[in-house]
C-alpha cells in the first residue's frame, strides 16, 4: 500500500507536478497583491448629488424618441441632468427627460463622464471605442469608451457607450494580478472560465497528490526525527521521577 | 547532507506543516472547477422571461410619480406578475408602485411575495416556508433588511430571497451554492468572515505550499532511474 501511495505520488508530481508549482506560486502572488488595490476601490467617486427632477417628458414623447418597442425603462440622473435610458428591442437609447432629445455618448461625453467620476487629479491619456471583448472589458457589455488617465497605476475607466454608466476601473495591479489568475484557472486564452476539462482533469489529479503525500507523511517520520523535542522531554520525566523517589 | 537527502527532508518537515491546508485547497479547488459556477449562481432555478415590450398608453406619468414619491431619484418601469410597475428610489429608500393606477404597493405582503416566488422559480416544487427576516442571514450579508424569504421544495433546498419594497429577486441560495462558500472559506484560509483573500495566514501557508512543490520537483530529478540501468545492477 505503502509503496504504492510511493509510485503514486512520485508519478503524478512528475505528470501534473508543473501544475501544482503554478498553483501554489500563482496562489501565493494573488494572495500578496492587495485586493483593494487590484479592485481599483476609491477610485471612481460616487455619483455627485442628484439633481432637481423638474417636469420630465411624457412617456408618448419617450416612446416617439426611442423609435422601437421599449422593453424597459428608468429615469435616472447622469451628469447634472436627467435621463431616460430605454432598452428597446434594437438597442440602449438614451433621451435627455428635459427636453426629449436624443442624448449620445460620443468620445468628448466619455471623456467627461469619466473625468467627472475619476478621483484622481491627472488628466486624460487617451479615449478610444473598444468594440471587441479584450481581457479589461471582458465583463462589459460592449461598445464602451476606454478613457485612460495619466497616473502612475495607468488607470483606465471604462464608460459605456449606450447608458452613459461608468462601469468599472483597471489599473497595473489589476493587469498583473489578471495575468495570474490566468495562470490559476488555466483558461489562458479569455481568462474567464474555471469549469473545463482541463482544469478538472489535472486538479483530480492534484487531489490524489496531496492525499498521497498527506498519507505518506505518517511513514516518512520516525522517533528519531523528533528527538530534539522528545528526548528533553523524556529526560525531564526521567529527572521528575527520581526527584519523586 | 548529500543533495538528494536535502531535498527529501525539506519537503518532508514543509509538508508536515502545509499537507492538511494542501488536501483542503485541492478538495475545494476540484469542486469549484467541476460544478459550473452558472449552476453556483443559480440561473436555472429561476424562470427565464423574455422581456416583453412594455405598453406605455394610459400608463402613470413620471412626473406624476414624482409629486407621490417625495426625494425621489430614480425610476424604473418594469413588469411584475405581467403588470407594469414603477420601481422608485427616493432618498429614503426603495417603493414600488402599480404603473397603471399609481397605488403604491410596498412594502409587499405575504400573499404578494407568495405570488412572485411561485412565479419566479422555474422548478415544479412547492413554498415549503415563508417568512419576513429582519436580520438578513449571513449567506446574503450585504442585502438589506427586512427581506422576504421563501425556500421551495426540490433539490439542494432551493431559496429565494425577495425585497418587500421591490418586489424583486434579491438573491438565491441552494445548498451546491452553500458548499461552494464554505470550500471557498477553505481555499482562501479566511476562516472568519470568508471574503479576505490577502490574510496573513494565507500569505504565510501559500508561500510554504510553493516552497513545498518547489522542493517537491526538485526531488524528483532524484526519484526516476532508466531500468536497464537497473536491471543491470541486478544481474
Amino acid at each position: 500500500m505503502i509503496l504504492f501511495l510511493r509510485w503514486l505520488h512520485k508519478w503524478i508530481g512528475l505528470i501534473v507536478g508543473l501544475q501544482f508549482v503554478l498553483w501554489t506560486f500563482s496562489g501565493a502572488a494573488m494572495a500578496l497583491l492587495d485586493h483593494h488595490k487590484v479592485a481599483a476601490e476609491g477610485v471612481i467617486r460616487p455619483p455627485a448629488d442628484v439633481p432637481r427632477l423638474e417636469q420630465p417628458v411624457s412617456l408618448a414623447r419617450v416612446a416617439q424618441a426611442a423609435g422601437a418597442p421599449i422593453l424597459r425603462l428608468e429615469l435616472k440622473p447622469l451628469q447634472g441632468r436627467y435621463v431616460y435610458e430605454a432598452a428597446t428591442t434594437d438597442g440602449v437609447r438614451l433621451i435627455d427627460a428635459a427636453d426629449g432629445r436624443p442624448v449620445v455618448i460620443d468620445a468628448d461625453r466619455a471623456r467627461s463622464l469619466a473625468v467627472s467620476a475619476y478621483r484622481g487629479a491627472e488628466p486624460v491619456r487617451s479615449v478610444a471605442p473598444v468594440t471587441e471583448s479584450t481581457f479589461e472589458t471582458r465583463t462589459f457589455a460592449r461598445p464602451v469608451w476606454r478613457v485612460e488617465f495619466a497616473d502612475k497605476d495607468h488607470t483606465a475607466l471604462f464608460v459605456s457607450a449606450g447608458t452613459g454608466q461608468v462601469l468599472g476601473a483597471k489599473n497595473d495591479a489589476w493587469r498583473l494580478w489578471d495575468f495570474v489568475w490566468m495562470i490559476h484557472i488555466m483558461d489562458y486564452t479569455k481568462r474567464e472560465s474555471f469549469n473545463h476539462p482541463l482544469i478538472i482533469t489535472v486538479a483530480t489529479g492534484i487531489v490524489w497528490l496531496a492525499l498521497s503525500g498527506l498519507i505518506l507523511l505518517f511513514r516518512s517520520f520516525r522517533r528519531s526525527d523528533f528527538s530534539w523535542v522528545l528526548d528533553p522531554i523524556a529526560r525531564l520525566r526521567a529527572a521528575a521521577k527520581t526527584g519523586a523517589r | 547532507m548529500r543533495w538528494p537527502a536535502l531535498a527529501r527532508t525539506t519537503h518532508k518537515w514543509l509538508a508536515l506543516i502545509i499537507a492538511v491546508q494542501a488536501v483542503f485547497w485541492t478538495l475545494s479547488g476540484l469542486y469549484m472547477s467541476a460544478v459550473h459556477i452558472d449552476i453556483i449562481h443559480g440561473d436555472r432555478l429561476v424562470k427565464a422571461v423574455a422581456p416583453q415590450p412594455l405598453a406605455l398608453a394610459g400608463l402613470v406619468e413620471p412626473a406624476h410619480l414624482a409629486h407621490m414619491a417625495p426625494g425621489l431619484k430614480s425610476l424604473r418601469l418594469d413588469t411584475q406578475l405581467g403588470k407594469p410597475v414603477y420601481i422608485v428610489e427616493t432618498t429614503a429608500g426603495h417603493d414600488l408602485f402599480d404603473a397603471r393606477t399609481g397605488r403604491a404597493l410596498s412594502p409587499l405582503g405575504e400573499a404578494d411575495i407568495r405570488a412572485r416566488a411561485k412565479a419566479l422559480y422555474a422548478g415544479e416544487g412547492d413554498i415549503v416556508s415563508l417568512e419576513l427576516l429582519t436580520k438578513v442571514p449571513g449567506e446574503i450579508k450585504s442585502r438589506p433588511a427586512p427581506i422576504w424569504r421563501a425556500e421551495f421544495e426540490g433539490a439542494w433546498r432551493p431559496t429565494f430571497y425577495i425585497s418587500p419594497q421591490t418586489g424583486e429577486l434579491v438573491a438565491r441560495r441552494h445548498d451546491l451554492w452553500r458548499t461552494y462558500d464554505f470550500v471557498w472559506m477553505f481555499h482562501i484560509m479566511d476562516y472568519e468572515n470568508r471574503t479576505d483573500v490577502n490574510n496573513i495566514l494565507l500569505r504565510v501557508a501559500t508561500w510554504m505550499a510553493l516552497a513545498t512543490s518547489l522542493t517537491g520537483a526538485w526531488l524528483l530529478l532524484y526519484s526516476f532511474r532508466r531500468r536497464r540501468r537497473a536491471r543491470r545492477s541486478v544481474a
